[in-house]
């Protein structure tokens, strides 16, 4: 009788764990079905036309990948030498009394929800960005902002605890040959924790590729390229936010399913290169 | 100038611009933080409980609506996706250990933990939704444990993977079958580290919204039905605020108030509840 | 109170009613340790662990200094003036009093650039002069022969023994005055170990060393001076040959005789 127990707890715990698996393949499965038709129809113009016009039934996601491309990239570009800074300063300068409370404020505030951010960015960050540079203070500058900011406590978080892992015997081994802080950084914590560093930072990208919530109210969802970062522009995201409740034919709908699908792919790929190639688990021993 | 005051010089700089960025970046979530709690203790009062959903200008609105829906969707994610989780971890850290298997669900929970949450949505929109023929409160806390899922296995492979194997061992050496092992002694071993596991999943899936944005959808009315769309906290608060109507507005940044106060807390005690045990 | 034997040679150090508080105690871990360094010549600190001789000998490079909230007093006069004082430029006092851990510490970088880097850090720009000095650090490490093909690899390459051996390397090609050595042979094999041994005695021509090491027979094969240290005060110091063979502390005996520790 136990052993039947046994048996069967043994069993449901496997099947249970083999349906990870099975919803990931699963959601690329359905996805990619839900596609097709968008796919067979548009073929390759589909990733390379930016007209997206649903009256007409043509639909082109160029502009809605290059707003993922360009409000990630900014995102980015301002984000990545702040939270490097704050990862500086939470493992190096920070006075021990310091150190815990600012790095668990950082660490909640990376739980605050980025629907929030969003919010905050709309009613907040929209009106500085209209008087500063301009246009209506939607679009894709002030996306690239809040999501930099979104993304800041979560990449300044993991890049500390990669920093965090060079031994202190190494440090003071350079302190002892005459180092000042900043050589100790440049020259022992960089390289020691280099492939952690690289690998947070492209966790952080990761994440920003896929955020919906920060970006949809400040990005305006209009599908047009453009070089002037303070006309409203849409993302991937942004267009499946605001349009799958909207969709009404199946052409349309299976558009927004091969964007989903392409963000699918692209983040996928992303966090598995930062996973697997930079930030490898340590194997069990 | 020597070297070494060269040295000195740069260091003081890089360590100058280094704490600024830190202080910029303190400074920005702060001041949201800020915004947030203003905003929300301005916006909060009895009414926002006692009342649901009316059209802009009204007197009685509340959020009721939102915060029964909110607790019923993500009350019912956790009661099925936390067992599951735990279940699927004790795979891991009892049996499949070191295995391909194992090892090849650690990789892909890892890889969905950090997934676009929206495309679950979109998902979830394809087999529940496109097939029942309209939005429902199901769609939306199956899309939640779909999220909820790899959090909670990663987590207890983890803690479990903690509890010293001597402690297995002496348990098997009285003769205990593998399940009793796990169940009355690893469990209780690592009973902080998942308690802790599933408060912090628990926080990250009530903050979501682009999952349930065409799931769950949205109600401005009570309803306790799970066939039927359903308000949640995040579709209302995004609904709300995208409004044109300030007290409509006002009620959105209520509901992020409370979201986040309730985020906040679950986090706190998450790391409380480590801390104590770590102190023992 | 403790005995405190005279040293003929020059001083290199003299730590005078020396205390240190860390900043999460109340009591101090060291308790007016009084003294000398003799110049080129070696002095072991030996004592059970947790007696504070690792502390001590962080003291003399201000290593504590990382830490904050550490706290000294008394004096430890190098060249004349008390370092401990807060005004000390730490990091001209460590590029001469250099110091050796109890692992292998070598950098993330090559060979090369492990030996060069406190060359660099001082502003040396010459590259035949870097070469020079740094084939000079590795002969004298007696290293040399072992590395001279492989300069440009990754220093973690090299066995444990031969890292500490560079690392000693990296230490004296900035030339300091005096070395610290922390247990430097506590993560090596018996092998790796008699070869610092032997490096050590054979530096103390060029520089003074301080050597900690829980291990009383390394004392007394490479020191010349051996100071006996327990819960945090210095019982006893002497010249080796005397301290083993008749201490003058009763503490002393009992400890080398095996009777504690």
């Amino acid at each position: 009788m136990t052993k039947i127990i046994d048996n069967i707890f043994a069993n449901s715990t496997r099947l249970i764990a083999i349906t990870v698996l099975f919803i990931t393949a699963w959601i690329f499965t359905v996805l990619f079905q839900e596609s097709l038709l968008s796919m067979q129809t548009f073929g390759i113009d589909f990733v390379t036309e930016s007209k997206w016009a649903p009256n007409l039934e043509k639909f082109g996601a160029f502009a809605a990948i290059m707003g993922s491309v360009i409000s990630t990239f900014l995102a980015m570009v301002l984000a990545v030498p702040v939270a490097i800074g704050v990862a500086i300063f939470l493992s190096e300068i920070a006075h021990e009394k310091l150190k815990a409370p600012v790095g668990v404020s950082i660490e909640l505030l990376a739980a605050i929800p980025s629907v929030i951010y969003g919010m905050w960015g709309l009613f907040y960050f929209v009106p500085i960005v209209r008087d500063l540079f301009g246009g209506i203070g939607i679009g894709m500058l002030t996306a690239g902002i809040v999501l930099a900011i979104m993304i800041l406590p979560f990449m300044a978080a993991v890049t500390r605890d990669a920093m965090n892992t060079t031994p202190d015997i190494l440090k003071e081994s350079a302190y002892a040959l005459g180092g000042t802080k900043w050589d100790v950084v440049r020259d022992i914590v960089i390289p020691y924790s280099k492939a952690g560093i690289i690998g947070a930072l492209i966790l952080a990208l990761g994440r920003a590729i896929g955020e919906t919530m920060a970006v949809t109210f400040v990005m305006g969802n209009v599908h047009k390229v453009s070089w002037d970062l303070t006309k409203p522009a849409t993302s991937i995201p942004v267009t499946l936010a605001n349009e799958f409740t909207e969709a009404d034919t199946d052409l349309y709908f299976s558009s927004l399913f091969e964007l989903a699908l392409i963000l699918l792919v692209i983040s996928f790929t992303i966090i598995s290169v930062a996973k697997f190639y930079f930030l490898r688990r340590k194997r069990r021993s | 100038m020597t070297a070494t005051q060269k040295r000195v010089l740069i260091n003081r700089i890089v360590m100058g611009l280094s704490t600024l960025s830190a202080a910029i970046g303190l400074f920005f979530l702060f001041w949201i933080l800020y915004i947030l709690v203003s905003n929300g203790v301005e916006a909060i009062n009895w009414d926002i409980f006692m009342f649901e959903g009316a059209p802009p200008g009204y007197e009685e609105s509340g959020l009721k609506q939102a915060l029964v829906g909110q607790l019923i969707i993500v009350g019912i994610a956790t009661l099925v996706g936390v067992p599951l989780g735990i279940l699927a971890g004790t795979y891991l850290s009892e049996y499949g250990q070191k295995s391909k298997l194992a090892e090849t669900i650690r990789d892909i929970s890892d890889i969905m933990m950090s997934a676009p949450s929206i495309v679950v949505g979109s998902f979830v929109y394809a087999i529940m939704v496109v097939p029942m023929g309209h939005f429902s409160a199901w769609a939306g806390i199956v899309a939640l444990t779909i999220i909820m899922l790899p959090i909670i296995l990663r987590t207890t492979d983890d803690m479990l993977h903690l509890v010293p194997t001597t402690l297995r061992e002496a348990a098997f050496a009285l003769g205990a079958p593998k399940y009793k092992v796990i169940t009355q002694v690893v469990y209780r071993g690592a009973k902080a580290g998942i308690l802790t596991g599933i408060l912090l999943g628990v926080a990250r899936v009530a903050g979501e919204t682009a999952p349930l944005l065409f799931t769950s959808f949205n109600d401005n009315f009570m309803s306790t039905d799970l066939m039927e769309p359903m308000a949640s906290l995040t579709v209302t608060m995004y609904n709300y605020a995208t409004s044109p109507y300030e007290d409509w507005q006002r009620l959105g940044w209520a509901a992020a108030f409370i979201l986040s106060m309730f985020i906040l807390g679950l986090n706190i005690i998450g790391r409380l509840v480590l801390l104590t045990k770590k102190g023992k | 109170m403790a005995t405190i034997c005279k040293v003929s040679e020059e001083k290199a150090l003299e730590i005078k009613k020396f205390q240190f508080t860390y900043a999460s105690a109340d009591e101090p871990s060291l308790k007016e340790i009084s003294m000398p360094i003799a110049k080129n010549s070696v002095t072991a600190l030996i004592g059970p662990s947790g007696c504070g001789k690792s502390t001590l000998l962080r003291s003399i490079n201000r290593m504590h200094d990382l830490y904050p909230g550490n706290k000294y007093e008394g004096e430890i006069i190098y060249n004349g003036r008390n370092i401990l004082n807060p005004k000390e430029d730490l990091i001209d006092l460590r590029i001469n009093i250099g110091m050796i851990f109890q692992k292998p510490t070598a950098f993330p970088m090559s060979i090369m650039d492990n030996v060069a880097y406190g060359l660099k850090l001082q502003g040396i720009k010459n590259k035949t002069e870097i070469k020079d000095r740094v084939e000079k650090a590795l002969t004298d490490a007696a290293i040399w022969k072992e590395v001279k093909d492989r300069l440009k690899h990754d220093a973690n390459g090299l066995s444990g023994g031969q890292q500490q051996r560079l690392c000693i390397a990296r230490a004296i090609a900035v030339e300091p005055e005096i070395l610290l050595f922390d247990e430097p042979t506590s993560a090596l094999d018996p092998i790796s170990t008699q070869g610092i041994e032997e490096l050590v005695t054979e530096l103390k021509e060029k520089v003074s060393i301080v050597i900690v090491t829980h291990n009383m027979q390394q004392a007394a094969r490479v020191s010349d001076y051996t100071g006996f240290m327990y819960l945090g005060e210095l019982i006893e110091l002497g010249k080796t040959e005397e301290l083993f063979v008749t201490p003058a502390e009763k503490l002393t005996e009992e400890y080398i005789t095996g009777k504690f520790g």
